[in-house]
């Protein structure tokens, strides 16, 4: 049981600029469940990308039962008896499941075929042989996120793997995915002998499966421990550095308090990029000086939701009043300038301009402002300039100034610029779509005062968040929605997580009751 | 950063230039020719005589609208590959008015041609624009084939119904009335009072790029249109604004060839003067500034060649590999830096990990 | 009624056959690249270099046997020094690829009159160049219409059929045909299955390399029977709008390369009825561009019904 099945020795991980991995060394024992924790940028995945032959390690070696692995090769990794699952799946979306799980090793009739039948017939086997239900024959974009995490796990199976990496593994999924996922890990350990690492850093999770525990903290190993001899105080201290998880926000009573609505929705349908239908029917009210947050697994309509309201997407059905003005005609620059503003998930798709400088993008959108231009038509450099070096300097922005390229920040600094040129709008109406999605804590703190603080003031802010936890911080009310339809109204104070997770995944009261 | 970063790419051009001539001189060796004299007659014959400077500032014009037309549209996102076809319609036009029109005051027929030119040229822009904007239909394609359809129609035009009825004249429509021709500013030269034109279309465009309002919100179009529509840019309308405006850039140049130099419409009015110009527009990266500068270089080159094949008989063609050559050594330049500097980074890890464990 | 039918006989179908070929083979090998996901809009200029080559080494090899041999040599050269630029130096596809268009028209021009001292059109000094064969089969002769279309073609044309085929089922049936598809779709899925995007890549744009400049060595040698200046004349991009049409799907592509080789050959038909050629030569060039539209249009309007019949 003891018998160290991997082994890290003096590992070390130099990108252009940046040290990933720093000298780290450390053992994996066979057959026991490890959990790997850290903030974003710690370089947990780093780490594991190198165990899986993904990246070549600067320095140091990595000893796989007994050998030394020579050359870094995901195909060596694999015969080795490694697998691994990313946090983005590696599925390609038009294949099917069986093509997808025999990718590479793919059955063959003639020498030269391709042999579906049995390629089917094979991961039929697997499915059977671990539980993990999925059919073989469907194309992999037309299924669930939870059920694609599955194929990811059976391609690892196929390729023989007895050491599993799960990269983030449930940062996609429901609660009650979770807990069937790890039932499995259960039973394949259990069953099948099997070792897994699983990177995280969702502390309770780490106390619910793990055996034991490593600890990482800017590209170096803080600690290895026993999951019993800790607590997720103790691993969170470890994990920042410091001794506090976040601080408490400053919310008080908001300033304009005539509780007038800002935003309605009437009964508005809207499709997704497919044209397949991504919000049903969905009526609400948004007020000023609350924060509406919206609960939901990712795809049940949460980002059509909040591109529907900004004009990004256009209605099908129903209509949108901000103000009392329907937007069911306007360009996302109409509704702007009714006074909506918008931090959009999607940071690099939507929310910047990455070969743009810090500066560009802050000013964004206003340089026909007659602050920064002569007859909308002459841009006055300096003024942008300077008033871009006040919002960096305000919103605590990070880098190496206003002149370099957005795209060669942090995530954490990106989402800043996003969050600073929106906020210094000073609109009445807020769409705030993950706003700290892969961003370290210090930013997230950061980023949730600034949303705290224009709700005090009076803002009307639509909060839409993957992040349960972020969603109870900051919400005054919060709404579940499954597939395009609203199925629960709450204040958080009054209801538990888990019941929260029973109407994200198409619960409803009436079915409760 | 931004400084190093312009450092570094002047150094590259400079790489990109000296190795992509070290590569025609080779070519010359290998077809028996002396590259040396090559060169020299080159040199000469770009800058010798008054005459050969003038042919050399009127090819730079050309390749300099040429260059600024690909680079407005490639500032908003879209790939204008079809000013050649934009190029025959605006001389075509131009010159079936600048016919039409004889006996009329030039200040008068002049504006009016040059009008019908941009309209000519910014029409067939338009729809390729429209086709990308609307329907997501590939520009990069549709305006490549609307080149070959708008260069056989218009042989058709001079071959057909409006052929001229001079006699001498095989194929080409009528001539122009003699008073509308832009006058010659070095006698025997291709150089014609079309130069100041040139030069206040390449201010406006400079300015309309770097410096206004709407050359930024072209900018951020061009980077990320998604992200341009979020931010209330009207991304669809600039992007075919700028594409109209590389369309009349084109049709402009068809008609200061036509009148400056062919008093007519003639099917040989332009050879591949847009695609010598996106060639330069590339070389620049679609930096006004530099679309001047390079098209002085490829100007000398341009008129040098023709006078090395004249004096060497050494096909001036050269002059195109060359170009092209510079081209694929600047297209690789960013790669090549990167896995340089991934080389060096690795060594000096290796080096520094060496050192720990040493200590 | 009697003019329709003169129009629309079987020298039209012969023609369309005829025409379509070079952009069949071209498309054959833009698709490759599409499918690894790097479309090549520089297989015009590799066309146009396969013409030359393919003319070259006829005559300077005597046979063309040669001038094939030469032209696919020439095509796996061309595909690999694509392949470097962007694949390993990470270039801009559509900057190489232009380049490599201008490229082509300047080094093919150079050296015909540097190798020749010819120039426009390659007259071969001794007389006839030795082309590409025509094929007969003597029963087919017997079958009218089946007979007069489907014999007396040159080689390549049969070769371009079989190759839609091999195409299609080297995609779509075998291993390496998924390989080849998720290195465009997915490339990380490919490498975390331990095999290389790259090398996918690498021989995608190898096998297009070879294949335009098959196309080359069949406009000059089997379509024409000599190489002039420009002869490509932008086929190389109806073969992309070709491929772009046809989703990259190796039979449907071959649709498609017949509709545009359709919409010439009429023209060409015209021409007899005393309808200027110049005017019937933008025929295939616009008609290519309102298959690219009518192909958008279709989509746009597939996806509102799936939007009106989902929200029901």
């Amino acid at each position: 049981m003891s018998e160290n099945i991997v082994s890290f020795r003096h590992v070390s991980m130099q990108f252009p600029g940046v040290l990933a991995n720093d000298d780290v060394s450390f053992d994996i024992r066979k057959g026991e469940v490890f959990a790997l924790v850290g903030e974003n940028g710690a370089g947990k995945s780093t780490l594991m990308n190198i165990l899986y032959g993904m990246n070549t390690p600067t320095g140091g070696q990595v000893i796989i039962k007994g050998k030394t692995v020579e050359r870094f090769d995901p195909s060596q990794a694999i015969a080795m008896g490694v697998g691994m699952v990313h946090q983005h799946f590696m599925l390609v979306p038009s294949f099917t499941v069986a093509q997808n799980v025999t990718l590479g090793r793919e059955p063959r009739k003639w020498g030269f075929v391709s042999d579906l039948k049995k390629a089917n017939a094979i991961v039929d086997g697997l499915v059977e042989e671990y539980g993990l239900t999925v059919n073989t024959r469907d194309r992999v974009q037309d299924i669930s996120v939870g059920l694609q995490q599955r194929v990811e796990i059976l391609k690892t199976l196929h390729r023989g793997a007895d050491i599993l990496i799960l990269d983030e593994p449930t940062a996609v999924l429901t609660p009650q995915e979770t807990e069937e996922l790890f039932s499995v890990i259960r039973r394949i350990v259990r069953e099948k002998h099997m070792t897994i690492i699983i990177i995280t850093h969702k502390l309770y999770e780490v106390m619910a499966i793990s055996d034991r525990v490593g600890v990482m903290r800017s590209g170096k190993l803080v600690g290895v421990e026993n999951t019993c001899d800790v607590n997720e105080r103790i691993l969170a201290s470890m994990m920042v550095g410091r001794d506090v998880l976040l601080g408490e926000l400053d919310r008080h009573d908001p300033e304009v308090m005539d509780n007038d609505v800002a935003v309605t929705l009437d009964h508005i349908q809207v499709t997704d990029d497919r044209g397949l239908p991504a919000i049903r029917d969905i009526s609400l009210e948004l007020h000023r000086g609350e924060i509406l947050g919206i609960a939901g697994i990712e795809g049940n309509g949460q980002s059509q939701l909040i591109e529907a309201i900004t004009a990004m997407r256009p209605l099908r059905g129903g209509d949108i009043r901000i103000g009392g003005v329907s937007i069911r005609k306007m360009t996302p620059g109409q509704v702007r300038a009714l006074g909506v503003a918008h931090v959009p998930e999607e940071r690099l798709k939507t929310g910047v301009s990455a070969p743009a400088d810090v500066t560009d993008n802050l000013i964004a959108g206003r340089e026909k402002e007659k602050r920064f231009s002569l007859f909308r038509t002459h841009m006055k450099r300096k003024a942008v300039r300077q008033y871009a070096e006040e919002l960096f300097e305000q919103y605590d922005i990070r880098g190496a100034g206003v002149d370099v390229p957005v795209g060669s920040l942090s995530g954490g600094n990106m989402q800043k610029v996003v969050v600073a040129r929106e906020f210094s709008f000073n609109t009445p109406v807020l769409m705030i779509s993950q706003p700290t999605r892969g961003v370290d804590i210090g930013a997230m703190e950061a980023i949730h005062q600034f949303i705290i603080d224009k709700r005090n003031a009076g803002c009307a802010i639509l909060l839409i968040s993957a992040d349960l936890d972020e969603l109870f911080r900051l919400s005054d009310r919060l709404m579940t929605i499954y597939e395009g339809r609203i199925t629960g109204e709450f204040t958080p104070s009054t209801i538990e997580k888990t019941e929260i997770s029973y109407y994200m995944t198409g619960g409803s009261k009436e079915a409760q009751a | 950063m931004k400084k190093k970063n312009m450092l570094e790419y002047l150094l590259a051009l400079l790489i990109s230039v000296v190795l992509a001539m070290a590569v025609g001189a080779l070519i010359m060796l290998a077809t028996g020719h002396d590259p040396l004299e090559g060169y020299v007659l080159m040199f000469q014959g770009a800058f010798a005589t008054q005459r050969a400077l003038g042919n050399t500032l009127a090819k730079a014009a050309t390749l300099c609208l040429t260059g600024l037309a690909t680079a407005v549209a490639a500032q908003a996102g879209i790939f204008n590959v079809g000013g050649e076809g934009q190029l025959y319609l605006g001389a075509m036009a131009s010159a079936v008015l600048g016919a039409k029109l004889a006996g009329m005051s030039p200040w008068i027929a002049v504006p009016l041609c040059l009008l019908a030119a941009m309209a000519a040229g910014g029409l067939y822009a338009w729809i390729p624009g429209v086709l990308k904007v609307k329907m997501k239909v590939d520009e990069v394609i549709t305006t490549i084939l609307l080149n070959t359809a708008a260069i056989y129609f218009c042989s058709y035009l001079a071959n057909g119904p409006l052929k001229t009825m001079e006699r001498g004249i095989s194929s080409g429509t009528d001539s122009v009335d003699p008073a509308f021709m832009f006058d010659k500013l070095i006698r025997r030269s291709n150089l014609t009072e079309s130069l100041f034109l040139t030069i206040i279309i390449t201010v406006f465009i400079w300015y309309l790029m770097k410096k206004s309002t709407t050359g930024f919100q072209m900018k951020l179009t061009g980077q990320n249109g998604r992200f341009a529509r979020y931010s209330g840019i009207k991304s669809d309308r600039l992007a075919l604004l700028s594409m109209v405006i590389s369309g009349a850039i084109c049709g402009l140049v068809g008609m200061f060839e036509v009148f400056g130099l062919h008093k007519r419409f003639i099917v040989t009015v332009s050879n591949e003067f847009y695609f010598d110009g996106m060639l330069v527009a590339m070389i620049a990266r679609y930096n006004p500034v530099g679309i001047i500068l390079m098209s002085l270089f490829f100007g000398a080159m341009k008129i040098g060649g023709a006078a090395m094949e004249l004096n060497a008989e050494i096909p001036s063609t050269l002059v195109v590999i060359i170009q092209s050559i510079i081209i694929f050594f600047m297209a690789a330049e960013g790669g090549v830096t990167t896995l340089l500097k991934e080389r060096i980074s690795r060594r000096r890890t290796a080096a520094t990990l060496q050192k720990g464990d040493q200590a | 009624m009697n003019e329709l039918a003169s129009i629309l006989n079987i020298g039209l179908l012969q023609n369309t056959l005829r025409t379509a070929t070079p952009v069949v083979l071209c498309a054959l090998g833009c698709l490759m690249t599409d499918h690894v996901g790097m479309m090549n809009i520089g297989c015009d200029g590799m066309m146009l270099i396969g013409a030359f080559a393919a003319v070259m080494g006829s005559w300077l090899g005597g046979s063309w046997m040669t001038g094939l041999l030469l032209a696919l040599a020439i095509g796996l050269i061309l595909g690999l020094f694509y392949g470097v630029f962007v694949i390993k130096l990470k270039s801009d596809e559509f900057i190489i690829g232009v380049a490599l268009n201008i490229f082509a028209g300047g080094v093919t021009t150079f050296l015909l009159r540097e190798l020749t001292g010819q120039s426009g059109t390659f007259h071969a000094p001794e007389g006839n160049l030795s082309v590409l064969p025509r094929l007969n089969a003597a029963w087919l002769d017997n079958i009218p219409v089946i007979g007069q279309i489907f014999n007396n073609n040159t080689l390549l044309v049969y070769v371009s059929w079989i190759l839609v085929l091999v195409c299609w089922v080297l995609l779509y049936r075998t291993p390496a045909g998924f390989w080849f598809r998720s290195a465009g779709e997915h490339p990380q899925s490919l490498r975390s299955a331990g095999k290389s995007p790259e090398k996918m890549k690498y021989i995608a744009s190898v096998l297009c390399g070879m294949l335009a400049c098959l196309s080359g060595a069949h406009l000059s040698m089997g379509y024409l029977t000599t190489f002039s200046e420009n002869m490509s004349n932008s086929r190389g991009f109806i073969a992309v709008a070709c491929v772009i049409f046809g989703r990259s799907n190796p039979p449907k592509v071959f649709l498609a390369a017949l509709l545009f080789g359709f919409i010439d050959a009429l023209g060409m038909r015209l021409q007899t009825f005393g309808i200027s050629s110049a005017l019937t030569s933008t025929f295939p060039y616009i008609g290519t561009v309102l298959m690219m539209v009518l192909l958008v249009w279709r989509n746009e309007q597939k996806k509102k019904k799936l939007a009106v019949s989902g929200l029901r």
